[in-house]
């Protein structure tokens, strides 16, 4: 074949072009307008600055929208963002730091705190178990079974727990990931793995169930495995206790991240199970758990320590009503007690306290205090002394002042102290004196109180001048036997000064010298004056001061008795004595 | 770190569990044989500088009552598939097993072939002619002997090396 046009050729090809001509001109006209939008949204699309404006627009909406539906937007990010950070913290870590600052405080104070409260519930339900009847009976089956008391306490008061996460493949059977809860023991994840997927196989054929049923549930007890199945890979949780099918969407959830994490890893799943960590968070997450809510039922010890404490409070009440009334008691007692006026009563610190005036002579408030059975340690007292003028008292205190024989009584009466019976006359003297100071005593009075001493110095007196010395006739000597009598007067007239001496009275002793009617007068007078002196000396002999003395010869002219007979003469033939007093007071008490 | 499934698989009483129960640590009582078919045990084997946990399934030997159960050999790598050389008729099961085997996955399967009861020479009945017949297979054959442990080590070895090495 030629490449020459023919003159045939040549014509065919020109009208080729003018069909395609006419051909571009009608597609023009009919689809001009949107060849030329798509023209633009070609350009549009092509054009990476107009796209990102473009997209610009949408994203936010889009990223609100997605994230709405579910949570697959914030897992694709999550790579992206750590990678972000990674790079920025390795870049320059201050930006992080600066822009993490004001949270991480707050963040860590409240994660301090949180461990802290928790140390403290746990010690306190740990301390509240250890006392209540559950405590002991965990701590013997603690003891029984070998269990840390702590343990068998979180299993007692569990509702559920879940304790373990197996992430398993679904086709070998291997375990990709496991997580455990604290302080659970457990066997060896990797063939607990195995038997796992080799039972479920083992139900699944022995019961020739339809390829997409599987075993949801493993029940054994308080355990329980619950199997969440994806597409490659088992989600297998086992749980103690009872826990709520809410549980199960958890799980479901867990499973779906980590399938969307570990998509390319589970593709090329080769036994390495390490990629598989980087989603150990998405499992642990699954570790959740619910402990019995504290009952309000009391421990038994806690009714004994009630009942201590109301019979602590029941004692308490009885002795401090009983000790209320003892001291309620004592103060009308007291009350009514004369000589004493209470100012002040009450209780300070548990103790009683009681204050006032006391008369010395009044009951001792102590006394009076052993009688209320009250104890004495714990009541103070404070007395001030003061005099009472009630008569009682002042009777008392004339008596405690005064010490009155018993020979006399006293009596008051319009604050005069009366005076009755006998007493000395230093006694009559000194009371006088004394009953001026006594409170309550305007003057003392002893009109029917008698002066021992006075009526001795009469009755001395009296006897005295009863008594004669009888002479021998015509001599001025004394008869036989009369030296007795003169004795007797010698002691007397002792006595009689003596008494005249304290009772502060003056007194002349007259000594009368007698003579009987015979013989002559003068004769007789000198006699009788010469026997008078005789007595004088005599009494000076026996030692008498005679100061006041006055001897006087009365001859015959006071016979005794009539000289009749020589005896009437023998009788007359004397010396008498004759008693001046002067100033001789009545018994009136002024 | 390389996790690996493997199974045991031979006649009835051919020894596979008495084989390992010295080798591996295991958690669960041979009742499960018994009962659900299969026995989970692990060995911790190094390859080089490559640490490999073998997870064994011991499956319940075939004989003329009760089949295998084929499921359970999903997934595994490799297997080990055991002969009593005392008796003959264990390594046709074998030739049996490792058929089916290769059929149930639809392909070959890495195995090694143990010839086990090694020590009671005088009742050894495999003859050498049979072993070559195999090695003309290009069977990988270890005798071994649960009461010596002669060749186990070997064999778990041999067969992680056949798997790694794919």
């Amino acid at each position: 074949m030629s490449d020459t046009p023919t003159p045939d050729n040549s014509k065919n090809l020109q009208e080729d072009a003018l069909s395609e001509d006419k051909l571009a001109e009608i597609r023009t006209l009919i689809i001009g307008p949107e060849q030329a939008q798509l023209g633009k949204l070609q350009e549009r699309l092509d054009n990476s600055e107009m796209l990102a404006k473009d997209v610009s627009r949408a994203l936010p909406k889009a990223v609100i929208l997605r994230a709405s539906q579910d949570k697959k937007f914030v897992t694709a990010l999550t790579p992206t963002i750590e990678e972000v950070l990674k790079s920025s913290i390795k870049r320059d870590p201050k930006t992080l730091v600066s822009a993490l600052f004001p949270v991480m405080g707050p963040a860590i104070r409240k994660a301090v705190t949180e461990t802290l409260r928790i140390m403290l519930q746990s010690l306190n339900q740990a301390l509240e178990k250890s006392l209540s009847w559950d405590g002991l009976k965990w701590r013997l089956e603690a003891i029984r079974t070998g269990k840390s008391f702590a343990e068998v306490v979180i299993l007692q008061s569990l509702l559920y727990r879940v304790e373990q996460i197996f992430l398993i493949h679904k086709e070998t059977g291997l375990l990709l990931q496991h997580v455990v809860g604290e302080d659970i023991a457990f066997q060896d994840a990797d063939m607990v793995s195995g038997m796992l997927t080799a039972i479920q196989d083992f139900v699944h054929d022995s019961f020739d169930a339809q390829s997409e049923e599987t075993i949801e549930t493993i029940q054994m007890g308080e355990r329980t495995v619950w199997v969440t199945q994806g597409t490659e890979v088992v989600l297998a949780a086992a749980i103690r206790g009872t826990a709520p099918e809410v549980l199960r969407s958890v799980f479901q959830e867990a499973l779906e991240n980590t399938l969307l994490e570990q998509g390319e890893a589970l593709e090329s799943f080769d036994g390495d199970t390490v990629p598989f960590e980087k989603s150990r968070y998405l499992l642990e997450a699954c570790l959740q758990a619910r402990y019995k809510t504290k009952k309000q039922k009391s421990s038994p010890f806690l009714w004994v320590l009630l009942g201590i404490i109301i019979i602590a409070f029941g004692t308490w009440g009885f002795f401090s009503v009983r000790n209320h009334l003892r001291w309620s008691d004592y103060l009308k007692k007291i009350d009514t007690e004369r000589g004493i006026v209470v100012t002040d009563t009450g209780k300070r610190d548990g103790q009683y306290f009681i204050s006032g005036l006391r008369d010395p002579l009044a009951v001792d408030p102590v006394t009076l205090l052993r009688g209320s059975k009250l104890d004495s340690e714990k009541v103070i007292s404070y007395w001030e002394s003061y005099y009472s003028l009630h008569p009682d008292f002042i009777v008392l205190r004339a008596k405690k002042i005064l010490r009155p024989p018993e020979t006399v009584s006293l009596e008051l009466k319009d604050s005069v102290l009366y005076a009755t019976g006998q007493a000395s006359h230093q006694w009559i003297a000194q009371a006088r004196y004394l009953a001026q100071f006594i409170p309550g005593i305007t003057e003392i009075r002893g009109n029917d109180l008698s002066d021992i001493d006075l009526k001795k110095l009469i009755t001395s007196k009296d006897w005295i001048e009863n008594q004669s010395l009888r002479f021998t006739g015509g001599s001025t000597r004394l008869m036989a036997g009369q030296s007795d009598t003169l004795c007797a007067l010698v002691k007397e007239i002792k006595e009689f000064q003596d008494i005249a001496r304290l009772l502060d009275k003056h007194f002349y002793i007259e000594i009368r010298g007698h003579t009987d009617n015979t013989g002559a007068e003068e004769r007789n007078l000198l006699l009788s004056r010469e026997r008078a002196e005789i007595i004088r000396f005599a009494l000076i002999e026996e030692g008498l001061k005679v100061i006041n003395y006055k001897t006087t010869g009365v001859s015959s002219r006071e016979p005794l008795r009539k000289d009749a007979t020589e005896k009437d003469r023998e009788y007359n033939r004397r010396v008498s004595f004759n008693i001046t007093l002067a100033d001789i007071p009545t018994t009136e008490g002024n | 770190m390389i996790q690996k499934k493997i199974c045991m698989v031979g006649a009835f009483a051919v020894g596979k569990t008495s084989l390992v129960t010295r080798f591996v640590q295991s958690i669960f009582s041979d009742k499960y044989l018994t009962t659900v078919g299969v026995k989970i045990d692990k060995k911790p084997i190094k390859i080089g500088d490559v640490d490999v946990t073998l997870v064994l399934w011991d499956l319940a030997g075939e004989d003329e009552l009760s089949k295998m159960r084929m499921s359970y050999m999903r997934g595994a790598s490799g297997y080990l598939l055991v002969v009593d050389g005392t008796r003959p008729t264990t390594l046709d099961t074998a030739i049996n097993l490792q058929k089916k085997v290769d059929e149930f996955f639809g392909k070959e399967v890495p195995f090694v072939l143990l010839l086990n009861k090694n020590d009671l020479t005088s009742e050894w009945c495999l003859g050498d002619a049979e072993i070559e017949e195999l090695a003309g297979k290009r069977w990988t054959a270890i005798k071994t002997s649960a009461k010596t442990g002669e060749g186990i080590e070997k064999a778990f070895l041999t067969l992680t090396q056949m798997i790694v090495g794919e």
